[in-house]
């Protein structure tokens, strides 16, 4: 036990003091507070300007495009209108062409969409055909040198389609007031309602939320796992190894180095609930700007089921990079063993978008409940859901057990493996090695 | 004088070698005994099952040194072949952690490491980091850490190795002063002339079997005084084709011969007195070297032949 410590505080005090734990502690939050705030500076600010020429064949068209307040301006082509509901803003160059052909009056500025560079350049030519307002059938037709622009294209048409709409309503009598009136689309507050009958804003936020905490879960789990793997690998090729073991058994060996770097990782991420607190009103004001209430989702809950998963992903994941760590003679070596386990180590993070927007589907239960898997998607669910307690319940038992067993071949592998300096054993030696050490 | 450790007729095979082949040899109280053989003879993997990083597959290893309270592993201390320290870590701190893990309070050594530094001329690379070192600093440093606990037995894998002169010298000093101390000391060593100067008892290990072991007397005794040393001026080459000299070792100008039998060494005498100027002529037992190429040469030079 004392000899356990001694290995934990040596694990402890060395990584506290690299570099590395320096850089992770203050970068992990800037990078995770820029997943929060650069998308909400995005659509604050936008992403710059696109220049749009719209080439209107049924010539009636030019209010859809510009604010009333502009529509006195003489010029029929306009720059610089901008909309600041738009994720980018768009300045438009509006074309009427009622009286020409659509395709002789296109054909200069598709030749400006070909453009590099210059005053001339245009980044999409938006083309309304002559009978937009008469035929159902109509095609509105978008050019861009980007295949991937529907944004834009999808703010032009709906654009259209509304100054369409509002048209054939006119033809029917109703005035452009009314039809305002009439065509209005209803806002939608998402509420999450919970069992207690407690009413929660949802929506967009919690989803970007639930994104951040599950990366803080699991990221210091890979990083350090991946620490514990080349400190094991490193103890071999120095040959401290023999010294260590011919003190201490194995076990206990591992169990200081596991127990020490899930010490540095809780000191990490108490580092981070610390800044983010600090953080918290100004995160908090910025999002409720947005008309989004962030805090509202970090319930105390959510700090207690943020430790208890985070422990028990960490030691899940570290077993496995230990295992790695005593069978393999290199970094090198290790990392292409360990890069197939790792990506199926992080299913659920890439299933995670499914899982934050189906919290109760069969799958998020079939994962939160599983092994290995268990502790990510049951922390999800515990975020924007509420799971029934024994979901929880039974999938912090089954990943006690899985820690278990993996802690028990961790152990015998570790024996034999952390002493052999030769080539990496196949599955039928470590097969051996378990029935055998 | 009483034995500290016993090992009975161990053994270990790493898939179809047979690294230790039924070992047996016993290690007596506050003496030096070397542990000698070629490289791969099974002399480090004897020292593992020792110090318990390899269980024997068959066979015992026994502790008589009595008990303080203390584990077994504890009371060993440990230097393995290569070098065995946290490259990154700070040489005080390192050694520290070298004395908790054999049970050692941190606050009970810390003046013990400040007078091990000293005596090893290394108080100055206290806060250095074991990777600014060289090799020989880190071998002493590894040394202190194999010492620091105060070990009844102290078993040492080739420490000589990346020292120079003046530090195998110091070594070989502390190694005379800890067994005048009643250390008991276990010398792995493949360098002959080391172990004659230190080394009490002799075990010689030759493809996992111990083929020749006793006091270094009884050794030397046991092949009689049928070996001739020469110190000569002039070209001895000539040595080596008498017929009398059934094998010759000569190194510039001093030569070992041994005799074949019946032969006298007189002959040698006069035939050597004609070619070149004798300083030295002895009748002796053969050194440790001869003896140990005696033992195993042949019998690899024979294998080889076989092989071949």
């Amino acid at each position: 036990m004392k000899k356990m410590l001694a290995v934990l505080k040596r694990e402890y005090l060395q990584t506290v003091r690299r570099k590395m734990f320096m850089i992770m502690t203050l970068l992990m939050p800037l990078l995770m507070a820029g997943a929060i705030f650069i998308p909400t500076l995005m659509i604050e600010r936008g992403m710059g300007l696109k220049r749009i020429a719209v080439i209107d064949g049924s010539g009636q068209l030019r209010d859809a495009f510009f604010e009333p307040e502009t529509k006195n301006e003489e010029a029929d082509i306009e720059l610089g209108a901008k909309r600041r509901d738009l994720p980018q803003q768009i300045a438009t160059e509006y074309v009427p062409a009622a009286n020409a052909k659509l395709d002789d009056t296109a054909k200069p500025y598709l030749e400006r969409l070909k453009l590099d560079k210059g005053a001339n350049k245009v980044d999409g030519v938006f083309l309304i055909p002559t009978d937009a307002l008469t035929s159902p059938k109509a095609q509105l037709r978008y050019f861009s040198r980007s295949a991937t622009d529907f944004v834009t294209q999808g703010r032009l048409s709906s654009r259209v389609n509304r100054a369409v709409q509002q048209y054939r309503l006119a033809k029917r009598g109703i005035t452009a007031n009314e039809a305002d009136e009439l065509l209005k689309d209803l806002d939608v507050e998402s509420v999450q309602l919970s069992k207690t009958g407690e009413q929660k804003k949802g929506g967009a936020a919690n989803f970007l939320v639930g994104f951040v905490l599950t990366a803080l879960l699991i990221i210091p789990s890979f990083v350090y796992g991946l620490e514990i793997m080349r400190g094991i690998i490193q103890e071999k090729n120095d040959r401290v190894v023999e010294v260590l073991v011919s003190s201490m058994s194995p076990s206990e060996l591992l169990v200081g180095k596991i127990l020490g770097v899930a010490a540095v990782g809780l000191t990490q991420i108490t580092v981070w609930f610390v800044m983010s607190t600090a953080l918290g009103t100004y995160a908090g004001a910025m999002a409720a700007f947005g008309g989004m209430n962030v805090m509202q989702l970090l319930r105390p809950s959510t700090f207690i089921y943020f430790f208890i998963f985070f422990l028990l992903a960490y030691l899940t994941y570290v077993c496995v990079y230990a295992i790695g760590g005593a069978v393999c003679n290199s970094d090198r070596e290790a990392q292409q063993l360990i890069a197939p386990i790792t990506m199926l180590m992080m299913l659920p993070w890439f299933l995670m978008a499914g899982i934050l927007t189906n919290p109760d589907s069969g799958l998020s239960v079939a994962f939160s409940l599983s092994p290995v898997f268990g502790p990510l998607t049951m922390y999800v669910r515990t975020l924007v859901a509420e799971p029934p307690m024994w979901h929880i319940a039974v999938s912090i038992a089954v990943s006690i057990l899985t820690i278990a067993a993996f802690f028990w071949v961790t152990a015998k592998i570790f024996r034999v493996g952390i002493l052999s300096y030769g080539k990496r054993p196949t599955i039928p030696e470590l097969w051996r090695w378990l029935k055998v050490a | 004088m009483t034995d500290i450790l016993a090992v009975r007729d161990v053994r270990k095979t790493f898939g179809v070698v047979r690294a230790v082949d039924g070992v047996s040899f016993t290690v007596r109280r506050g003496t030096i005994t070397g542990l000698l053989g070629r490289n791969g003879a099974g002399k480090t993997t004897t020292i593992r099952m020792i110090t318990g990083i390899f269980m024997p597959d068959s066979g015992s290893i026994e502790w008589h040194g009595g008990t303080d309270g203390r584990p077994f592993g504890d009371r060993i201390g440990y230097l393995p072949e290569e070098r065995g320290l946290y490259k990154q870590m700070r040489v005080g701190e390192l050694l520290l952690f070298l004395a908790e893990i054999k049970g050692c309070r941190p606050a009970d050594v810390r003046g013990k490491v400040d007078g091990w530094l000293e005596r090893f001329e290394l108080t100055d690379k206290r806060n250095a980091k074991v990777e600014e070192l060289s090799k020989g600093n880190q071998q002493k440093v590894q040394l202190i850490g194999t010492l620091l606990h105060d070990p009844d037995l102290i078993i040492l894998d080739e420490p000589q190795s990346g020292l120079d002169p003046v530090n195998a010298v110091l070594v070989r000093n502390l190694l005379q002063d800890l067994r005048h101390e009643g250390k008991t000391i276990l010398l792995s060593t493949h360098m002959m002339a080391e172990a004659e100067k230190m080394a009490d008892e002799l075990m010689l290990i030759h493809r996992g079997k111990v083929v020749l072991e006793g006091t270094l007397d009884e050794v030397r005794a046991s092949f009689g005084k049928n070996t001739l040393h020469l110190e000569f001026d002039g070209d001895g080459a000539f040595l080596e084709t008498l017929p009398q000299v059934r094998r010759a070792s000569i190194v510039n100008n001093a030569a070992e011969l041994s005799l074949a039998e019946g032969a006298d060494p007189q002959d040698i005498l006069r035939e050597a007195m004609n070619r070149v100027r004798i300083r030295r002529f002895e009748l002796a037992a053969p050194s440790l070297e001869q003896i140990f190429i005696e033992k195993v040469g042949e019998e690899t030079l024979l294998h080889e032949e076989v092989a071949r």
